[in-house]
């Protein structure tokens, strides 16, 4: 049987089980920690990057955490951060190429073996790269996953009122590309 | 003309159209917990069972040993009282010409 929340933070906090409660915590998390940085990296190799580097944060940081919030959230909280500061130095990178940072995600998405959707998924893939950064976040956090504007809250420590006003605005801007296409 | 003008976002597939290599979660978990230094746990955690199993096996073993050298004591032993026995229902005369008129093999 699977630890609980609390049992793993006991345990998190023994130096003896910090090692295996660690490891439940890796299995538990790693699959939606892996597609939410996906969504936002678009590359398989990237988002691998991004996603141990997450994980690596998390385990060097485990005695800053309290257990104050949620397990889940606290991991969500870092792979966000990694995943906007991985597109940043990324941004930084091509800022001397012809091509910007969407236009170079775009080009490895659709050049790379493990994207498999059709012709309107990647149109919609297009359209959401259209949106800036945290507004994408919220909409991918919001659309995919259906993840509540309150763990969101927790999560990106934005009022729910903006969030809710910003994943609006996104749906209205992906809406109006779609009429512009073609 | 533009096709997609009434192409609502709720309508289109939820699904993510990406995939991962296959096995990557369980590569990806082994890897991370290599990296925290859990490998050791695995691997005892690995080895546990086939000592339990070797444990096993050697009691048998042990038992099985204890089990015959018991049995085999007792039918050994069966056989001596048999003798005994068929020896104290003959009285000496008898046996002694048992002994003498026995045809040479």
């Amino acid at each position: 049987m699977n630890p609980t929340e609390e049992e793993l933070v006991h345990q998190l906090s023994q130096p003896n089980h910090r090692a295996s409660a660690f490891s439940v915590i890796v299995r538990t998390y790693q699959e939606r920690l892996y597609w939410h940085i996906r969504k936002m990296v678009l590359s398989h190799d990237d988002a691998n990057d991004v996603l141990q580097n997450t994980l690596m944060k998390a385990w060097n940081g485990l005695d800053g955490f309290r257990g104050d919030s949620l397990i889940s959230t606290w991991l969500y909280r870092i792979a966000t951060n990694e995943t906007l500061t991985f597109l940043t130095n990324k941004r930084m990178r091509t800022q001397n190429s012809m091509d910007d940072v969407e236009e170079v995600l775009l080009q490895n998405l659709t050049a790379e073996n493990y994207f498999n959707g059709d012709e309107i998924q990647l149109k919609l893939q297009k359209a959401i790269l259209t949106l800036p950064e945290k507004q994408r976040l919220v909409f991918n956090m919001k659309y995919f996953d259906d993840i509540t504007y309150d763990e969101m809250e927790a999560i990106l420590g934005t009022t729910v009122g903006a969030l809710k006003a910003s994943y609006h605005y996104a749906v209205k801007k992906i809406e109006k590309y779609f009429s512009e296409e073609d | 003309m533009k096709n997609n003008k009434n192409i609502l976002i709720e309508e289109i597939s939820k699904e993510l159209p990406f995939s991962v290599p296959e096995s990557y979660f369980d590569q990806f978990a082994l890897q991370l917990e290599e990296q925290i230094g859990y490998k050791k746990s695995i691997i005892r955690k690995t080895i546990k069972p086939w000592m339990y199993m070797a444990a096993m096996f050697v009691g048998i073993l042990i038992m099985g040993q204890v089990f015959y050298t018991v049995n085999k004591n007792i039918v050994s032993r069966n056989a001596e009282n048999y003798e005994t026995y068929v020896l104290s229902q003959v009285d000496e005369n008898s046996l002694a010409d048992f002994y003498v008129n026995e045809p040479a093999k």
